[in-house]
């Protein structure tokens, strides 16, 4: 495990007027540029804990490191200002631009207004956004998905090394829920915050997590581990029941598109001979071609009937509905291979330009590489296991 | 009607200041109130015993009768007692708290508390909370208390003629006593419409004022 970024040592929480603690003695390790997810059933006392790291709320007892130090009864404010905090509603300023929103720590970290400007210009561009037609929005003007975008980098914005966020993409619709995570995800890549993230969807937990804390009530751990472990190996009747059924397909959440090997699907341009393209479908497995524009941009789905036509390619056949990234996971991939006519999932890059296809058998020789290196991790703690007893009996002996 | 545009066209100078005299103690009784009772909102409005101690005062006052209000004033020491403006304006000041008190603590209580906390877990402290989150997002509420207060002034700067404060009130009380005579009655006339013209004309201000004092963002 890498060096922990935040230590958590007994951390106690009992509210005014009630007996029982929310959370209770409750020690961890968040290991630096990880995210930690901590995820329970509602009321487990998860949310409490995650605020107690930036003393939103203050613990009744117990200590809390950042960074190796003891921010435990430090100036709250100072030390907030070092944790970038991103909570459900988002809470953006609606009087304040997407600038100003932006730079609220920087400016309470007194940084220059130049620095300032080029900190948010290059923070809206991290995140797709054009500087130049949102800087001087407001929060009222932007969609549900890009106020959350603004969310997360305004967290960013004085580039702290830890990030707290609390069911971040909680309040979105789903299809834009998964857009969200995946860019997160990407973002978290070139970034590599220490991340502690909340969340009562499992499956959410699974597709975010480097290692995920399953809580139960009062903050005590049923377990921490990385979403393989948990998965192939629940330490507790509560975890398997939390985890529910279907873990072999939630394992399909666990691996991403981008490391599989894809399907090179046959692609078609418009300005392409037809004799051309009926050759390559007559030669090809698949039956269909898959039209790209001057950019490689996957258009429509074209069938041997398409191309005995004179209409122009664009017009006929099927439009590609949907597509996945090499950050989507294989049960994405299922999702839009499952709504898509031809069981097939069009694979494109951050410019939309295709870069290949899943189909069920990418799907299968998937599921069969998790399942071996589950099945050999479980084999080398039967190993390990064995060496225990091993040194137990030597011991006794 | 003859008799009351004869009346407005010989005493026009007299009424100009009349007008002048009303807005006179209207803006500085509404300044020294909107100052006191702003305060007295963002200093209480998260307490629960605070908030009731502040508003409950203030309700109070306002129940106090203007003719008897006035009345005190006048026994008090100077520079808030004795007769004139002064007298006027500081009972005017006091007349005017509750819908500022009230709408300040209405409007800073009415924050969405997700962007208070949002504000709170970026290391933003009390006084930042209060004064670039939450008084802004609060300040058409209390704008809108400061207009209720402002129209309830100028109806109430007319009693306060009694202790020989300026305004149009000073024309109502002439007419009252010279009732009988042929220009008590157009004097009153003036002197009413006066009054009423001013509430108006301070509404519209009002109304523009809260448009564009309100951040952009928030506006409706």
């Amino acid at each position: 495990m890498a060096d922990s970024m935040i230590k958590l040592e007994e951390l106690t929480k009992v509210y005014e007027g009630t007996e029982e603690p929310a959370v209770a003695d409750l020690s961890m390790d968040v290991p630096e540029g990880e995210i930690v997810v901590l995820v329970g059933p509602s009321g487990c006392g998860k949310t409490t804990t995650m605020k107690m790291i930036n003393r939103v709320i203050e613990p009744t007892s117990g200590r809390i490191f950042l960074e190796g130090e003891d921010v435990t009864s430090t100036n709250p404010d100072l030390l907030r200002r070092r944790i970038g905090y991103v909570i459900q509603q988002i809470g953006l300023f609606p009087h304040m631009s997407i600038r100003d929103n932006v730079a609220t720590v920087p400016r309470l970290l007194d940084w220059d207004e130049h620095k300032i400007d080029d900190r948010v210009d290059e923070l809206l561009e991290l995140v797709g956004m054009d500087p130049g037609r949102f800087r001087g929005r407001y929060p009222r003007e932007l969609s549900g998905g890009q106020r959350q975008r603004i969310g997360v980098i305004r967290a960013l914005a004085a580039d702290p090394p830890v990030m707290l966020m609390d069911e971040p993409f909680g309040a979105i619709d789903p299809i834009t829920r998964e857009r969200l995570q995946n860019e997160f995800l990407r973002l978290q890549a070139d970034i590599k915050k220490t991340i502690v993230f909340v969340t009562h969807d499992i499956d959410e937990a699974i597709k975010m997590g480097d290692r995920i804390a399953i809580l139960q009530d009062q903050s005590i751990i049923a377990q921490f581990d990385t979403p393989e472990e948990i998965l192939t190996n629940p330490a507790s009747q509560f975890v398997s029941d939390f985890v529910g059924s279907g873990a072999a397909l939630k394992r399909m959440n666990l691996t991403r598109v981008g490391e599989v090997t894809l399907k090179d699907w046959p692609t078609a341009r418009s300005d392409e001979k037809r004799d051309t393209l009926r050759n390559r479908l007559d030669d090809a497995e698949q039956d269909q071609l898959l039209l790209l524009d001057d950019d490689g941009r996957p258009r429509r789905w074209l069938h041997a009937q398409d191309l005995r036509t004179d209409d122009e390619l664009t017009s006929v056949g099927e439009e590609v509905h949907g597509v996945i990234s090499a950050n989507s996971t294989i049960a994405d991939a299922l999702d839009q291979m499952l709504r898509s006519h031809y069981g097939t999932a069009v694979v494109v890059d951050d410019d939309d330009r295709y870069t290949g296809a899943v189909d069920m058998a990418v799907v299968l020789a998937a599921a069969e590489a998790m399942g071996q290196s589950a099945g050999a991790d479980a084999q080398h703690r039967l190993a390990d296991a064995d060496v225990e007893t091993t040194d137990e009996e030597q011991v006794s002996g | 009607m003859a008799a009351f545009w004869n009346y407005l066209s010989s005493n026009f100078d007299t009424l100009a200041e009349h007008a002048w005299g009303h807005f006179y103690v209207v803006a500085l009784g509404l300044t020294l109130s909107s100052i006191i009772g702003i305060s007295l909102g963002m200093l209480s409005y998260r307490n629960p015993t605070a908030r009731a101690a502040s508003l409950n005062t203030s309700a109070i006052i306002l129940t106090i009768p203007s003719l008897a209000l006035f009345a005190i004033m006048l026994t008090l020491p100077p520079p808030i007692g004795g007769l004139g403006a002064r007298p006027v304006i500081a009972g005017l000041a006091l007349y005017g708290l509750l819908p500022i008190v009230r709408n300040t603590i209405v409007g800073l209580n009415e924050v969405d508390q997700a962007i208070v906390e949002s504000a709170l877990g970026m290391g933003m402290g009390r006084r930042e909370r209060l004064f670039r989150i939450e008084a802004p997002l609060a300040w058409p509420v209390i704008v809108t208390g400061i207009r209720v207060s402002g129209l309830l002034m100028v109806a109430i700067a007319t009693i306060g003629s009694i202790v020989n404060g300026p305004g149009f009130g000073q024309m109502l009380l002439s007419a009252l006593a010279r009732i009988g005579s042929a220009t008590a009655t157009p004097q009153a006339l003036v002197g009413t419409l006066g009054v009423i013209v001013f509430g108006i004309c301070l509404d519209g201000l009002f109304r523009l004022l809260v448009h564009y004092t309100t951040p952009r963002g928030i506006r409706g």
